[in-house]
C-alpha cells in the first residue's frame, strides 16, 4: 500500500509540474520545487514565497482546471477531479471563482495519469467496461446513474467520450442488441450515442434528477399486465420492440424531450419473475446497490479482482482506514517540520481581514496566525491561503484580494482558492496554534477570536 | 515575537504531538469544507464545530436515525444467511468510518464512501505536497543557516 501512496503523491507532484509547464512565468521556480523534492538548491530567499505562492497556485489550479472542465455543475469545492457520476441532481457551483484559465477545456493532463485515472473513472461509469450486458433488462439504476453522470459530467463527457464510447458503444452495441429498448439500457443507449452526439450530454445534463425512469418497455406491459408501470412511449417503444434495437432508438430516446418527471420508477420486469411491487423494488434497490459497490470499486485500488461483496466491502473499509491514518500520519509529520521564519510576513500581515471576524468557525485559526508573526514558515503560507480562503467562506465577496506582500497583489490567487487548498490552511495553521488557542478554538467560539488580533 | 510556547519547549514530543493534533483537526476541517454538498462532509462539520458535548445544545435533528436499514440491505446485498451477517457487520463498520454514516442508508453510503475517499485522496495528496514542500524548504534554510 505504501507503494499507491507514495505513487499517488509523485503523480500529485508531477501534475503539479506538468501544470507548471502551461504557464509562462513560475515555470523554472515551480518545476525545480516539484522536480525535486528533495530539496534541491532553489532560488534564494525572497523568491520563497513566491515559489509558495505558485506552487499553490497551481495545486488550486490543477483543481479548478479539473473541476471547470468536469462541469460545474458539481460542487465547486470540489473533491476536485471527481465528479460523482451518482451525486444527485447538479449542485450549483458555490461561488463563480475567478478563475485564471479561463477555458474549461481539460488541460492537457495527458502525463498525469492520477487526474486521468480519476476523470476517466468517473462520467463514463455506466458506459465503460462495467456495462454488464448480462441481459439484465431493468436497469432503473443504471440508466438513472448513467443520467447523473451525464448531467454531472456533462462538459467532461466530451473529452472523455472518445476514449469511453468506444468501449462502451462497442459492447452496449453488441451485448445489448436485445436489450436497448430496456430502461437502463436506455441510459447504456444513451452513453453510445454521446459519441455521435456531443449534444447530447446537454439534453441529459437538462434531463431532471426525478425523472428516475427507465424507458418502460410495452413489453412489460404486455407480458405483465399488472404492472404499474406505464409509460408514454409505447408506440416508440413498439417500433424498438424487436431484438435488435436500432442506436436510432437510443438516439430518439435522447432526442425525445424529457419526460415529466413521474413520481414512481418505472422498472422494466424481468421474464419469468415476480413483478409486484415489493420484488420489483427490491430488485432496483440490489441494482442501485450493486452499481455504487462497482463505483466503488474502480475507486479502491486492487478490487477489481476481488470478487464477493464481503471481500470487497472488506477492502473499501480498510482502504477508507489506511487514508484516515494517512492524515494522521501526515497532520504528525507536518506537525514536525521546523522551518525557519525568514519569510516577509510583515507584508502578509499587513493584510487587512476586515471580515475576519465574521464569525467563520476558522476565525480563530486564522487570527492566530496572525498573531505570531515570527513563526515558522508555514505561517505567511498559511496567511496566504487564509485570507483567501476566508472569502470561499461565502462571507465575503472574492474581491478583497491580498498580498501586497508578495511584491504584486496577485489577484488569481484568490480565484484559485479551491475549498481543497483550505485544508492546507488549516494543516499549516495547526503549527501556529500555541496552547492558549488549544482545540477549543476549533470549536468556533466566536469571543476567542477578538482576543488574537494581528500583532506584530 | 515568538510563541512562548516554543521558545519554552522548542522540540518537546508532547509539542510535536499537540502539533499534530491540530493540524490533524484543521485537515479534517479542511477536507470538511472541501465538499459542501455530501452528507459526510455535512456530518464532519457538525461534528468538527460542535461545542463540546457536556454542554450539547439540541440542534435541530438533520436526519431521522436509521430505519433498519441495514438487515434489508443486507438482504439485498447478499442472498445466503450466513453472508447476510457478514456484510451486515462490514456495512456497520463503513458506516462508523464514514461520517454521517450512521444515518445512512447503504446506497447512499456507497455513494458517499465514493465522494469520501475521493476527498480524502485529495486531502493527503495535499498533505503531501505540502510536507514535500516545507521539507525542501526547512532543508534549504537550513543550509542557508
Amino acid at each position: 500500500m505504501d507503494r499507491d501512496l507514495f505513487s499517488q503523491m509523485d503523480t500529485d507532484l508531477n501534475s503539479i509540474s506538468y501544470l507548471s509547464l502551461n504557464y509562462d512565468h513560475f515555470d523554472s521556480a515551480l518545476s525545480s520545487i516539484v522536480s525535486s523534492p528533495s530539496a534541491a538548491p532553489l532560488p534564494p530567499g525572497p523568491n520563497d514565497s513566491l515559489v509558495l505562492r505558485e506552487l499553490i497556485g497551481r495545486l488550486g489550479t490543477i483543481c479548478n482546471n479539473k473541476s471547470a472542465s468536469a462541469g460545474a455543475g458539481d460542487h465547486s469545492a470540489n473533491t476536485s477531479c471527481y465528479s460523482t457520476p451518482l451525486s444527485s441532481p447538479p449542485k450549483s457551483s458555490l461561488q463563480p471563482l475567478p478563475n485564471m484559465n479561463p477555458n474549461p477545456n481539460p488541460m492537457p493532463f495527458a502525463p498525469d495519469p492520477g487526474f486521468a485515472d480519476r476523470d476517466a473513472r468517473m462520467p463514463c461509469f455506466g458506459g465503460g467496461p462495467h456495462m454488464a450486458m448480462s441481459g439484465q433488462l431493468s436497469r432503473v439504476s443504471s440508466s438513472q446513474s448513467l443520467m447523473d453522470a451525464g448531467m454531472t459530467g456533462g462538459v467532461q463527457l466530451e473529452g472523455e467520450l472518445p476514449v469511453r464510447e468506444n468501449g462502451g458503444g462497442g459492447g452496449g452495441g453488441g451485448a445489448n442488441n436485445g436489450r436497448k429498448r430496456k430502461a437502463g439500457v436506455k441510459g447504456k443507449g444513451k452513453e453510445a450515442s454521446l459519441a455521435s452526439s456531443g449534444t447530447v450530454s446537454s439534453k441529459i445534463s437538462e434531463e431532471d434528477q426525478s425523472a428516475k425512469r427507465c424507458r418502460p418497455d410495452c413489453k412489460a406491459g404486455e407480458k405483465k399486465g399488472g404492472t404499474e408501470e406505464k409509460n408514454g412511449n409505447c408506440s416508440e417503444n413498439n417500433s424498438g420492440d424487436r431484438e435488435n434495437k436500432k442506436e436510432s432508438d437510443s438516439d430518439n430516446a435522447n432526442a425525445k424531450p424529457v419526460e415529466p418527471p413521474k413520481d414512481y420508477i418505472h422498472v422494466r420486469a424481468r421474464r419469468g419473475q415476480a413483478t409486484d411491487s415489493h420484488s420489483l423494488a427490491e430488485r432496483v434497490r440490489r441494482e442501485k446497490i450493486s452499481e455504487r459497490m462497482k463505483l466503488l470499486q474502480d475507486l479502491v485500488p486492487g478490487c477489481n479482482k476481488v470478487t464477493g461483496k464481503a471481500v470487497m466491502l472488506d477492502e473499501i473499509i480498510n482502504y477508507v482506514q489506511s487514508l484516515q491514518r494517512q492524515v494522521e500520519f501526515l497532520s504528525m509529520k507536518l506537525a514536525t517540520v521546523n522551518t525557519s521564519s525568514d519569510v516577509n510576513m510583515d507584508n502578509l500581515l499587513q493584510k487587512d481581514m476586515p471580515q475576519a471576524c465574521s464569525g467563520s468557525m476558522q476565525q480563530p485559526l486564522y487570527r492566530s496566525a496572525f498573531s505570531y508573526p515570527n513563526q515558522p514558515q508555514v505561517a505567511p503560507l498559511n496567511s496566504l491561503l487564509t485570507t483567501n480562503s476566508i472569502p470561499n467562506l461565502g462571507m465575503q465577496p472574492s474581491s478583497t484580494l491580498p498580498f501586497d506582500g508578495f511584491g504584486n497583489a496577485n489577484p488569481q490567487i484568490g480565484g484559485f482558492w479551491e475549498d481543497d487548498l483550505q485544508s492546507v490552511v488549516q494543516m499549516g495553521f495547526g503549527q501556529n496554534q500555541e496552547a492558549a488557542l488549544s482545540s477549543q478554538s476549533f470549536q468556533g467560539s466566536g469571543p476567542s477570536s477578538s482576543d488574537m488580533k494581528i500583532e506584530l | 515575537m515568538e510563541n512562548p510556547l516554543s521558545e519554552a519547549r522548542p522540540h518537546s514530543q508532547t509539542i510535536i504531538e499537540e502539533r499534530g493534533k491540530r493540524i490533524k483537526l484543521a485537515a479534517e476541517v479542511g477536507l470538511a469544507r472541501s465538499s459542501s454538498g455530501r452528507l459526510w462532509s455535512r456530518a464532519l462539520r457538525r461534528r468538527l464545530y460542535r461545542k463540546p458535548p457536556q454542554r450539547e445544545y439540541i440542534v435541530k435533528n438533520p436526519t431521522p436515525p436509521l430505519k433498519k436499514e441495514v438487515p434489508l440491505v443486507a438482504e439485498v446485498v447478499a442472498g445466503v444467511a450466513e453472508e447476510k451477517e457478514e456484510i451486515e457487520d462490514k456495512v456497520r463498520a463503513l458506516q462508523r468510518l464514514v461520517p454521517g454514516g450512521e444515518e445512512m442508508e447503504v446506497d447512499r453510503l456507497f455513494e458517499e464512501t465514493a465522494d469520501y475517499i475521493e476527498a480524502l485522496r485529495e486531502q493527503v495528496g495535499v498533505m503531501r505536497a505540502l510536507a514535500c514542500i516545507l521539507d525542501g524548504m526547512e532543508s534549504r534554510d537550513g543550509d542557508k543557516l
